[in-house]
């Protein structure tokens, strides 16, 4: 199946501000992409642009195929969008301002009807559907603003930093939301909180100064390639003695209770078993051998430490 | 319903859901009423010229009190955003909000109306000059309320809006003084650009297509402009 979203050498300046820069990006169907970044790292044009809110100044955005430039409507038409800070009409009803961007959506009578219903019953809002928006607190207005990206059935989900300004019983009941949805449509979400990331995504685009520096999958074999061994013998040689399994890129002697504990990157997941038997044929004593899966934060740090001196 | 009327109701609801709308109307009554009772028992006479200009001349200051909000509003509150990003045409939004805004306008104008049927019971008064006196204004409104919905669409905020809708608003309604000032063709060209001077024949009951023209070419001219900017992102 082709990847339902593709941006390609994206980039817009904001006069003489460069805001994103050729940017490519691939989002298959289906999965759950966060874009992180610090703030000012180009997250929210990206996603205005996918969103057509914004035009590029140079490259192209495909959603489903449709260019989010010269067919603008019909793309739109297939994109639910939250931005950042919420913005909703505050003089309206829960229910009358989900009627109201169900129209905009082109749904009719008992479409309408049924799909305002489900929104409401989704994001469990039905204690709040006659209340005024501006009576709403912050985790009633995300989800109303959720609710109605969801209106229309569109077949990408864009959420702009969602779980900000929530106190913490709200972001996990945002997280659950968001991961709820994914499987069902494709959703693209940023955030400049790395756990944030690491919790709802599949896959992490991270963005510095409105350049990509890298794409990675969370949970799987991008991640897995470094080992934490603990291994009884002298270091020196049993360092020497990694080095040479092929497959081995770098072997650190880690501080830590206890000595013998080493830390072993290498260039694929399937290179423990060459370490396991190698060690255990030049004799030494095989302690512990576990999967050090990198976090976002060490491959977030050397990401952006790498793209500050690429920048300058 | 279609996108247009969709938003048009939306709009209606935002502008009567505003103390501006109550406001404006209530200031534009008082001051159209004492107006209207200063000029009838000093003049004696059964017409609503000086009415009508009064009207004009209110309109040009109290127009763009009520255009000012119309995007300036969704841009401060980020609400444009999800307008724009919903599957719907620029002009829909950009008609949507200059029927919305020429509403109050002609709400104001209805209820001036009944100055005239004050003169029909007590008095005899000349209705052609009268009738073409209000299409003359609500022509007017609709050309202040393109020129407001313009400046509201490029303005930072709604204060600016306004102050510069009304700036453009009584240049156009004053320029042809300037007329007198430059050399042939530019005089004509600035004397046909001034509200007053297409205002004037309405005003006295002697109509004219160009006048209608004029004022619809203002409008056209505005809304296109103003669906321009909103392109422009």
């Amino acid at each position: 199946m082709p990847p339902l979203i593709v941006a390609e050498q994206l980039t817009k300046w904001y006069g003489s501000r460069l805001a994103v820069d050729r940017v490519s990006l691939e989002v298959e169907a289906g999965e759950v992409m966060g874009l992180l970044g610090p703030n000012g790292s180009g997250k929210t044009t990206i996603l205005r642009i996918l969103t057509g809110y914004l035009h590029p100044t140079a490259g192209t955005v495909r959603v489903a195929g449709l260019d989010v430039v010269t067919d603008s409507r019909a793309a739109r038409a297939r994109v639910g969008y939250v931005p950042e800070d919420v913005p909703l009409y505050e003089w309206m009803r829960v229910r009358e301002f989900l009627a109201f961007m169900a129209r905009l959506k082109g749904l009719a009578r008992g479409d309408l009807s049924r799909g305002v219903a489900a929104a409401i019953e989704r994001l469990e809002l039905g204690n709040v559907r006659d209340l005024l928006i501006a009576k709403l607190s912050r985790g009633y207005r995300q989800r109303v603003a959720i609710a109605q990206a969801l209106l229309g059935d569109p077949a990408v989900l864009v959420l702009d930093e969602p779980t900000n300004g929530l106190d913490p019983r709200q972001i996990i009941e945002m997280r659950a939301h968001i991961r709820a949805l994914a499987g069902e449509r494709t959703v693209l979400v940023t955030s400049h909180i790395l756990g944030e990331i690491e919790r709802v995504a599949d896959r992490v685009a991270v963005l510095l100064a409105g350049r990509l520096l890298g794409v990675h999958r969370l949970q799987a074999d991008g991640l897995d390639r470094r080992l934490h061994l603990r291994v009884r013998g002298p270091a020196d040689a049993v360092r020497a003695r990694l080095e040479r399994v092929a497959g081995v890129r770098a072997v650190t002697i880690e501080t830590g209770p206890g000595p013998g504990r080493y830390l072993v990157e290498t260039e694929t997941g399937e290179v423990a078993d060459r370490v396991a038997a190698a060690l255990v044929e030049g004799g030494f004593g095989l302690l512990e051998l576990t999967p050090a899966p990198l976090d976002l934060e060490s491959l977030f740090l050397q990401l952006t430490g790498e793209g500050r001196e690429a920048v300058r | 319903m279609s996108h247009l009327g969709t938003l048009l109701l939306k709009e209606e609801r935002a502008v009567f859901s505003s103390p501006i709308a109550y406001a404006t109307v209530a200031v534009y009554l008082l001051l159209m009423g004492y107006t209207f009772t200063a000029v009838l028992f000093l003049n004696r006479t059964g017409d609503l010229v000086r009415v009508f200009f009064q009207a004009a001349v209110l309109f040009l200051l109290i127009v763009p009190v009520v255009t000012m909000r119309l995007f300036a509003e969704e841009r401060r509150t980020g609400t444009l955003e999800l307008l724009l990003t919903a599957p719907v045409r620029e002009i829909d939004i950009v008609v949507a909000k200059f029927l919305a805004g020429l509403t109050l306008p002609t709400l104001m104008l209805a209820l001036t109306a009944s100055y005239a049927a004050v003169l029909g019971i007590y008095g005899d008064p000349d209705w052609g000059p009268i009738y073409s006196g209000f299409l003359g204004l609500f022509l007017l409104a609709a050309g202040l309320t393109a020129i407001g919905l313009l400046a509201s669409g490029l303005a930072p905020n709604q204060i600016v809006a306004a102050v510069a809708a009304m700036g453009v608003g009584i240049l156009l309604w004053m320029i042809d003084t300037l007329g007198y000032l430059l050399p042939d063709p530019f005089d004509r060209i600035v004397s046909h650009a001034s509200l007053v001077s297409h205002f004037t024949p309405f005003a006295t009951g002697a109509m004219f297509l160009s006048d209608v023209g004029f004022f619809v070419t203002l409008v056209l001219t505005g809304l296109f402009l103003s669906s321009r900017a909103l392109a422009r992102r």
